[in-house]
């Protein structure tokens, strides 16, 4: 028994080393410093808006109104004797860089959102959900603080998979990625997975959320597309196929060996189907090594033997999901905006 | 999920209760009643109280017989089903006591007792969904009841299901008049969870009345200590631990955690005289003596923490990390040949122990004259059981270059690098190892790599 098991032991205690925050934070870590398929909650991407709100388990509500015929508050202790469902999903933010490390996987644990919007009874016109958080601010001007809303379409919503998400890894959420209860969207991108939940509004096909609009975060987080009808504007919500590379890093110089490429593939869209490697830039291809079997949500980790010769090479992966979705080579350049980066991009490495 | 697939799972929840409730005793299970009123109410005494005796010399299954009987003639009595459905649960017949609890509580819903009742049932039988039907209904039902929710919360601490136990000792103190024990369990699990602010709050309101007994008092104050630990906020930490040791000096994890954090902000003396001081008070403890013989040995208190730490071994032979303390305690010292014994007796208690022969080989390389041919059969076992483990190629890697085997080196070191391409130890071996052979242009390549990755430009 260690000294650790111990205090745990003498007092239930877990000694957390995520620190407490106050402001807005914006982290993420090298995807190689994951071992196995789960990304531990201290190295899980943080993307805040606001401030991380300081909320009180025994004050903590979530309230459910809007078009419903009973409005409820469901307390923390409601959550907690609810029957849960566990779902291991990944989530990414969807600006999230080609090599960019701001998705993590976690096996998450929480009560179904069909299963708090059932007994309060929604309008037969019910057709999408705001969600608000417990972190208020501004991202335009504006007279007050607005709290960080996303709506969702009500068919998303009632997935059995679609989550009040209060534990991942079978530990309760840290602060800082939504204590005590965060929405949980698995297969579309994290903006709408909303931390730190206080609210639900169920809403009519026409109704506007004031916290929503009036903070313009319906003109964020949208895909536009020029073409010559003009521009198109949609909402972003599954998650584009995609893979990493976790090692080796970017400029990563080698002596000649045989090595281990590895890293990630996840999509939105079905499963991962395969990963393929190539080490000439996208000319030619070899198929990695699927280390799991793929499932709905979840990354799947690859691996790729590689006799590396002396040389210089430009390393690239490329998943493929079970809907025919693959990793472009390339960015659309029709998209005017900075979301969705999935496509292939080289990393370079020199062998010598 | 569609609208319908909803309801059904919310049907399907809400039949876990409804499963239970229904006819106990059905009227196959009952003889003909022939006796009259005044004879059933005598025979229904005779029942309660040959129940009762049996139930106090664990005779289950007559008591169960005997209460069937009684639950025929007063088909409507709660008290009844209630002493039944104990005995069932009593008996291990927990599906049947379900049955009789349900029954129970159909016919005196005003009686928290008979859900109490079935909440133990369901817990005894591992089934969380219905227990969690169970604590729902209590809530719905009891909302401002907060010493059925504190029992609750006790009961399911107990049993370690801390998420139930957490909802109930949420909706005790929701429910207010909770206690000062109801309070402490509150922040216990608070502080368990992650919610420190609160766990904090509750605890220090503990610790601060005077009037509570100074052991209640030590444990919350150890409690806020441990939860501004985890909230960041280490002076805080400290300062609260101090106070539990000060208010019950019999608390071995007040000590142990005090002197952990101490050791986490690097004051390994100060550390070190906490445990002494816990030593004085707990002779007995064996707990105390690994923090206690680690922490001199941090504190450069060499002999004092090696006696320490060979008390552990000889009290406890399989507290294996004293045995690696000792061995880096020997190295510190320059007694080497005593940490390979040392590591050898660790190999002897447990011959798995992990990466034990890799320990060795380092080990026998800071001994001199260095057996090279002993280290390189102790890598070899170590490469058995770790075959990808990047440091045995290292080890041979260096053990060739000093006994001139240069090729050897060259692949061993080449294959760490392989096995840990990011690790910049080999890198600078097999630098030197090019120099060595005058391959002038490969030595400074391989250099350039390891300072490449020293450079922190990875990112």
């Amino acid at each position: 028994m260690t000294r650790r098991d111990v205090l745990r032991a003498g007092a239930g205690v877990i000694l957390n080393p995520l620190a407490r925050a106050s402001a807005p934070q914006n982290l993420s870590y090298p995807l190689r410093e994951i071992q196995g398929s789960l990304t531990p909650p201290d190295l899980f991407f943080v993307r805040d808006h606001f401030s991380e709100p300081a909320l009180s388990l025994e004050n903590w509500q979530l309230r459910i109104e809007g078009r419903v015929a009973h409005p409820r508050d469901v307390s923390f202790s409601d959550l907690l004797e609810l029957p849960t469902k566990k779902v291991e999903a990944v989530l990414e933010c969807s600006g999230n860089g080609t090599h960019g490390s701001a998705a993590s996987n976690s096996r998450w644990e929480g009560v179904p959102i069909s299963f708090l919007l059932e007994p309060a009874g929604m309008s037969r016109d019910a057709a999408f959900i705001a969600f608000e958080g417990g972190d208020t601010g501004r991202l335009v001007q504006g007279p007050s603080d607005l709290p960080y809303t996303q709506i969702v379409p009500l068919e998303k919503c009632l997935d059995s998979a679609s989550l009040v998400a209060f534990k991942m890894n079978d530990l309760f959420l840290p602060r800082r990625n939504g204590f005590p209860a965060r929405a949980l969207f698995p297969g579309w991108y994290a903006m709408d997975s909303v931390k730190w939940l206080r609210r639900i509004v169920v809403l009519g096909p026409n109704d506007r959320h004031s916290s929503f609009f009036d903070n313009g975060m319906d003109r964020v987080y949208n895909r536009v597309t020029l073409s010559a009808d003009g521009i198109k504007v949609k909402r972003l919500s599954s998650i584009q196929v995609k893979s990493a590379v976790a090692w080796p890093p970017d400029k990563m110089r080698l002596p000649a060996g045989a090595y281990q490429m590895w890293g990630f593939a996840w999509t939105g869209t079905g499963t991962i189907r395969e990963v393929a490697i190539s080490l000439d830039d996208g000319r030619t291809w070899e198929p990695a090594k699927l280390e799991s079997s793929p499932g709905p949500y979840r990354w799947v980790r690859w691996t790729y033997k590689w006799a590396a010769s002396t040389g210089d090479y430009s390393l690239m992966s490329r998943a493929t999901d079970s809907q025919g979705n693959q990793q472009p080579l390339q960015r659309d350049k029709a998209r005017k905006d900075v979301y969705e980066l999935n496509w292939c991009a080289p990393l370079s490495c020199s062998v010598r | 999920m569609n609208s319908i697939g909803v309801r059904r799972s919310v049907a399907a929840y809400a039949s876990l209760l409804a499963l239970t409730i229904g006819p106990s005793m059905h009227a196959a299970d009952c003889a003909a009643n022939t006796l009259g009123p005044q004879a059933a109410n005598r025979r229904l005494e005779e029942l309660g109280k040959s129940a009762q005796v049996e139930m106090a010399q664990r005779r289950f299954a007559d008591a169960i017989r005997h209460l069937k009987e009684a639950a025929c003639l007063a088909p409507n009595d709660a008290r009844i089903f209630y002493s039944l459905g104990s005995a069932q649960a009593a008996s291990g017949d927990f599906l049947s006591a379900r049955k009789s609890l349900a029954m129970a509580d159909r016919l005196q819903p005003a009686n928290p007792l008979p859900l109490v009742m079935l909440a133990r049932v369901n817990a005894s039988m591992s089934d969380v969904d219905s227990l969690k039907a169970t604590l729902s209904e209590a809530a719905v039902r009891f909302a401002t009841n907060s010493d059925l929710h504190a029992t609750l919360a006790q009961f399911l601490l107990q049993n370690k299901l801390f998420d139930l136990a957490l909802a109930e000792a949420l909706r005790s103190h929701k429910a207010g008049g909770a206690t000062a024990q109801s309070v402490m369990d509150l922040a216990v699990l608070e502080n368990t969870v992650g919610a420190y602010d609160d766990a904090i709050r509750n605890a220090v309101s503990i610790e601060n009345q005077t009037d509570l007994p100074a052991t209640l008092r030590a444990s919350a104050a150890g409690i806020a200590g441990l939860s501004y630990e985890s909230s960041g906020q280490p002076e805080s930490a400290i300062s609260h631990l101090r106070q539990a040791v000060q208010l019950d000096p019999s608390q071995e994890n007040s000590y142990l955690a005090l002197a952990f954090l101490l050791e986490k902000t690097q004051q390994y003396g100060e550390a070190a005289d906490v445990l002494e001081q816990a030593r004085a008070k707990l002779p007995r403890s064996t707990q105390l003596l690994l923090p206690l013989g680690s922490d001199l040995i941090l504190a450069e208190k060499y002999a004092a923490g090696i006696d320490v730490l060979q008390e552990l071994v000889h009290k406890t032979p399989n507290e294996y990390e004293a045995y690696l303390k000792l061995a880096d305690a020997f190295r510190k010292t320059g007694a080497n040949d005593r940490e390979i014994q040392i590591l050898i007796d660790l190999e002897n208690q447990k011959p798995d122990y992990p990466n034990i022969h890799l320990l060795l080989a380092r080990a026998l390389l800071n001994l001199e004259p260095v057996d090279y041919a002993k280290t390189l059969d102790e890598l070899a076992l170590a490469e058995q059981g770790s075959p990808l483990d990047a440091e045995i190629s290292y080890l041979r890697g260096r053990i060739y270059m000093a006994t001139n085997h240069s090729d050897e080196a060259v692949i061993a070191l080449r294959r760490a690098i392989e096995l840990g391409p990011m690790d910049p130890g080999p890198y600078y071996q097999l630098g030197r190892l090019y120099e060595k052979l005058g391959q002038t242009q490969m030595a400074k390549d391989t250099f350039a790599r390891m300072q490449y990755l020293k450079s922190n430009t990875i990112q």
